[in-house]
């Protein structure tokens, strides 16, 4: 009889836990359908009618899909060339011999002891001598050309348990490099394409700071920076049912992602954790 | 020919090598070493961003040990540090711990919803808190509304409260995290270890306390440092949701660093020299507290 009474108890903390990450989301979809004056007068009154104009004001007056169409091209380019360049890289250091690989390597891999906090305003200062501020493409820049650790060490290991047969026999056949990569290391290296790409998806949605340093234009803010824009706004205009529509239109990509992916996600992230 | 093949090969290498390896990588000495390096240089300037350059030595680390404001934000990264980690360790060890050695059916899905916040923008994650929070309508306030106790306070606004009030925001972002690492960790210790203890008698509490944390603790040691890591280095909650206010109560020290360089539209205000003496100070701070936590705690680190 105890024992059934202490699993009950363990089984409400857990489920606590869970109301506790749930509620809070559900909470602001719940009101982001309400008018202001419904919202204003009692948090807990249903909606009376379903204010789906929250919804297309949010897009259109606070910029939400300008924002949106910002995003899809930031991450969808940083997404491609930074993943291009992993597999690529990827393959020149676990499976071509040359002679600076070592301290190439090295020198990448020192990334993960720098705290990088340190680098914000010499960064800043690189990208506007160079011209690169308040330009998408600058951001896809900085987001997708530097070569990155955590990319390398993952698809590198993957690459290092391929067996060399395979390549050796098309490179026999009269293959390039370039060939072999895009045919036979690709296809093979997709697992982990996936769970890097889907990793770095979630980071590069999510980003804040380096948009909101880079970016001074709002007609170029990605997502993050536009909600954070709004939010600040809504100190001389308090229209919250719409801050809130926002919100839950820019959580919805996030949500299907995790839906389709979560395995993956919590497969890199906890890979990527390795980063700190 | 075969001279012919082999000379063929080694231009073909090259080639993939300029192409593949050197625009990242330079990119990468450029954007990220490079900054390092120019961080060091920064701390010894007096410069808004745009004026002349002033090196004036010493002068910003003599300003950074008598500055009020760092020792303030240094307090409150302290008292972050020393109630979130051990909060979120302790939690996230729980749940773990009663994901992986209990089979309740609906533990799946718990791992994937409690992983949820970890998916979630920084921003979206501040403005969800600054509406629990809020003073008039926030979700905390009607709670206790409808309990009869209070619900008229301004959790982040007022300076009592504020700093307080971000501790449960962190833990909440962060437990989802470490129950994953430490349900991989858990899974990772063989079965037979419990099943020996349990012929002896040994309670559910004492195989948590005798066995599984002992066990753990290499990996609790490296979520230490991590948690550390991130707890200094992080400030956007504070720039989203309060700025450092009110009146420096939330004031951390990256935040601190962050509003001297960008804080403002006016460059009067600008001090990307003091902000990068602030950066080295930060920098110094992560490295040192990494060697003391593995000095302290690589002791008790257990092989099984």
């Amino acid at each position: 009889m105890t024992r059934r009474m202490g699993s009950l108890v363990w089984r409400i903390i857990l489920l606590l836990w869970a109301l506790s990450v749930i509620l809070p989301i559900i909470w602001i979809v719940y009101q982001s359908f309400k008018t202001n004056q419904q919202f204003f007068a009692d948090i807990w009154s249903l909606p009376s009618t379903f204010q789906w104009s929250n919804y297309s004001k949010a897009w259109t007056n606070l910029g939400v899909g300008q924002s949106m169409l910002n995003t899809v091209y930031y991450v969808g380019l940083s997404l491609f060339i930074s993943l291009t360049l992993a597999v690529v890289n990827a393959y020149a250091f676990t499976k071509m011999e040359w002679k600076l690989r070592n301290i190439v390597w090295s020198l990448i891999m020192l990334s993960l002891f720098l705290p990088g906090i340190n680098i914000l305003v010499p960064q800043y200062t690189l990208m506007r001598a160079l011209d690169l501020t308040n330009s998408l493409n600058g951001l896809v820049l900085l987001a997708s050309l530097p070569l990155g650790a955590f990319e390398l060490l993952l698809l590198g290991s993957f690459m290092r348990s391929l067996p060399k047969e395979l390549e050796e026999s098309a490179f026999i056949d009269g293959a390039t490099i370039f060939q072999v990569v895009r045919k036979i290391i690709v296809p093979l290296a997709m697992p982990g394409l996936v769970t890097i790409g889907i990793f770095k998806f979630v980071a590069l949605y999510n980003d804040f700071l380096g948009p909101f340093i880079l970016l001074s234009d709002p007609d170029k803010y990605t997502v993050s920076v536009n909600m954070y824009a709004a939010n600040a706004m809504m100190e001389y205009k308090s229209d919250w049912v719409t801050l809130l529509a926002g919100l839950v239109i820019t959580v919805i990509p996030t949500i299907i992602v995790y839906m389709l992916f979560q395995r993956k996600i919590i497969e890199g992230a906890t890979l990527g954790g390795v980063k700190g | 020919m075969k001279t012919l093949t082999r000379t063929n090969i080694h231009i073909q290498k090259t080639v993939f090598l300029l192409l593949a390896v050197l625009p990242p990588f330079a990119a990468y000495v450029l954007f990220t070493l490079y900054p390092n390096v120019l961080s060091i240089y920064y701390s010894f300037l007096d410069w808004n961003g745009i004026g002349e350059k002033k090196y004036i030595g010493l002068d910003n680390y003599i300003r950074l040990f008598q500055d009020p404001v760092v020792l303030n934000a240094l307090k409150h990264n302290l008292i972050l540090v020393a109630t979130v980690i051990p909060i979120t360790l302790i939690i996230s060890l729980v749940l773990a711990d009663l994901l992986v050695n209990r089979q309740y059916k609906e533990n799946k899905f718990y791992k994937v919803l409690f992983f949820f916040p970890n998916v979630l923008s920084l921003v979206v994650i501040a403005l969800i808190w600054s509406f629990i929070y809020d003073g008039t309508f926030g979700l905390l306030n009607s709670v206790l509304r409808v309990l009869g106790i209070g619900g008229d306070h301004n959790w982040l606004g007022s300076p009592k409260t504020a700093l307080a009030s971000t501790i449960p925001l962190y833990v909440w972002c962060y437990v989802g995290f470490y129950v994953v690492i430490f349900m991989n960790a858990m899974s990772a210790i063989p079965k037979t270890i419990y099943e020996s203890a349990t012929l002896d008698g040994i309670t559910s509490f004492q195989r948590f306390t005798k066995i599984t944390l002992p066990l753990m603790s290499g990996i609790i040691r490296v979520g230490m440092i991590f948690l550390m890591l991130n707890v200094i280095k992080g400030f956007e909650y504070m720039f989203i949701m309060t700025k450092g206010g009110p009146g420096g109560a939330t004031e951390v020290i990256s935040l601190y660093m962050f509003n001297l360089a960008f804080g403002t539209e006016s460059l009067s205000q600008h001090f990307y020299g003091y902000a990068s003496t602030i950066g080295m100070l930060i920098f110094v701070l992560l490295v040192l507290l990494k060697v003391v936590i593995d000095k302290v705690f690589s002791k008790d680190s257990v092989e099984f």
